[in-house]
């Protein structure tokens, strides 16, 4: 299951899909050909996401991985 | 020439599964995650990596402690000789060490010889260096004192390096850190272990012949849980040296700032060649499609930029596309030597390509070449694509960031050269740059302090393969750092001002009275 403490290293390699579902949003997993450091969170926060938009995300995206 | 992977594996001491953390010659039994290694060039699995836990971390940092206390007080030019060392081993498995690079990470045969070169350059260049450590001699205001200032050790140096140049950015920092009397604890990517364990087998007879004490040379395999923030937060860690994504450097000049360490950061580039109606078009092309395709795109120097002039575009933009159909026929297997383009990283990079080339058209731009992911016999990894010619403007959101594959904008300038640097300069990176002239004015105009505000600029030549005994690094959102030649080894150092005084009183500077 995807929370907002999931490191986005551990995301990517777990959840693929996630890279372009997140770039859609406005959020780069991947920089240089790496993954870039830190939470779910913490990517989302730096993008000024609220609390409740975070949960949003991270919903659809448990949705998407149980597909 | 026929490569044989397992046997450069068995030469190489890489095992089905691997302990990922040594302090030298000691290898440590891990029980962190399995990190299984696969190749881009074949998608089939190489070998596994047993990861750090963060109790194998703490085990190193206090080895690697220990260790710096007698480092420091071998003399220099002795360090060196240990350099030199390593730097005949890495010669001597220059062929197994290219391939694996290759192989792992996906860059062409010669080009991973050309990075265990690199390798062995650095190890020359610290060499010398290490009998070179100078300060200087200052002139002092007050009679019978002397004012100098000198170089120490600075303590453990934190290595982290990215998979693209998978480990001579290791060798950049290590030798350099090694001859300074500083010790090393290296990170490597998580995409390309094997490439590290096998550089840290190939250097550990010179350590054990040496008797260099364990926890010199530190290799710490590990994901971003265990050797992510705490590593960068470690306050034992004087150093931080980096080379990957902006964003990856941002966190650690955060990290390491707060605890006020030091940082190197190498970061992303988003590098522009110019080519002026005054080039030598032919030397140009040849020039830039290196840059532009040259390991598949994942330099942090790729041209990633072409600003021609309006008079000449419409002759180089054809010339390019030229120059591209003959690289067609020219992708596949790294380690066919027949081949000068190969696969990208992984999955992820290849739909990032992808998503950059249906980004730049939405934005108005026309893709004229390429852009397309391979298949058939060959490509079952499914990490080829065919490089990409978009013509674009430069203020498109997807021109302004990197993508780390084979993509290149052309972009046109009219009027004067000036107007092209700007345009250049308009990105938020500021790694890599080059004009392309023959005009005297416009040369010296690219290199003067109006022109490129790039940390590399180049004339004639383009933006990536630099020499290793020019200092590395580049400007704003590159991270400001210095690897390599010139005096970036002043930055694993601590710089201290020594002023004695021989005299008999004591005069205090700026003239201050102050007598009790």
């Amino acid at each position: 299951m995807i929370t907002k403490t999931i490191q986005i290293e551990d995301l990517v390699e777990d959840y693929p899909f996630a890279v372009l579902f997140l770039k859609e949003k406005g959020i780069r997993c991947i920089m240089c050909g790496e993954p870039i450091w830190g939470t779910l969170e913490e990517a989302c926060k730096e993008k000024d996401f609220s609390d409740e938009k975070i949960e949003e995300l991270i919903n659809e995206l448990n949705k998407l991985a149980n597909k | 020439m026929q490569i044989n992977i397992q046997e450069i594996l068995k030469k190489l001491g890489i095992e089905e599964v691997n302990q990922g953390v040594s302090t030298g010659a000691k290898w440590f039994e891990t029980e962190g995650k399995i990190n299984k290694s696969s190749s881009p060039v074949d998608g089939k699995f190489i070998a596994s990596v047993k990861t750090a836990t963060l109790d194998d971390y703490e085990t190193v940092v206090q080895k690697a402690q220990a260790a710096y206390k007698e480092w420091r007080l071998v003399p220099a030019p002795e360090r060196g000789e240990i350099v030199r060392q390593i730097g005949n081993a890495l010669r001597e498995y220059k062929h197994e060490l290219g391939a694996l690079v290759s192989y792992e990470m996906g860059k062409i045969y010669q080009e991973g010889l050309g990075e265990v070169q690199e390798m062995i350059d650095i190890c020359d260049f610290a060499v010398g260096q290490s009998r070179l450590i100078n300060g200087a001699a200052l002139q002092s205001e007050r009679p019978f004192h002397r004012l100098s200032e000198q170089y120490h050790p600075i303590g453990i140096v934190g290595i982290v390096t990215s998979y693209n140049f998978p480990v001579a950015v290791w060798a950049w920092n290590s030798a350099l850190a090694a001859i300074a009397g500083d010790v090393v604890i290296w990170k490597p990517s998580s995409k390309t272990p094997l490439v590290a364990i096998a550089t840290q087998k190939i250097i550990q007879q010179v350590l054990i012949d040496n008797n260099v004490p364990e926890g010199v040379f530190n290799l710490v395999v590990g994901r971003s849980s265990v050797m992510g923030d705490n590593f960068l937060s470690d306050k034992r860690i004087p150093l931080i040296s980096v080379t990957g994504s902006t964003a990856v450097g941002r966190r650690a000049a955060e990290l390491v700032g707060k605890r006020l360490g030091k940082t190197l950061l190498e970061l992303g580039g988003n590098n522009a060649v110019t080519i002026t109606p005054n080039a030598d078009i032919e030397m140009a092309i040849m020039s830039t499609v290196f840059g532009t395709v040259g390991t598949a795109g994942q330099r942090c120097t790729t041209t990633r930029r072409v600003i021609i002039h309006e008079d000449i575009y419409d002759q180089v933009r054809d010339s390019f596309v030229k120059a591209y159909e003959k690289i067609a026929d020219k992708i596949g297997s790294p380690l066919d030597e027949k081949f000068l383009v190969g696969p990208l990283i992984d999955g992820h990079s290849v739909e990032l390509f992808k998503d950059a080339v249906r980004r730049v058209q939405e934005e108005g731009g026309k893709v004229i070449f390429g852009g397309q992911v391979l298949e058939g016999e060959g490509f079952e990894s499914g990490n080829y694509v065919m490089p990409c010619i978009a013509e674009a403007e430069n203020h498109f959101d997807i021109v302004q960031h990197e993508t780390f594959a084979p993509i290149v904008y052309l972009i046109k300038y009219s009027g004067d050269v000036q107007n092209a640097i700007d345009i250049q300069n308009d990105v938020p990176q500021g790694l890599s740059s080059a004009i392309f002239t023959l005009n005297m004015r416009e040369a010296e105009h690219f290199i003067a302090q109006t022109g490129s505000d790039c940390g590399i600029a180049n004339v004639n030549l383009g933006t990536s393969g630099a020499e290793i005994g020019g200092a590395f690094g580049g400007e704003k959102d590159t991270g400001g750092g210095r690897e390599s030649g010139s005096d970036a080894w002043k930055v694993y150092m601590r710089r201290q001002t020594n002023t004695i005084n021989y005299g008999s009183t004591l005069p205090l500077a700026q003239g201050i009275k102050f007598d009790i």
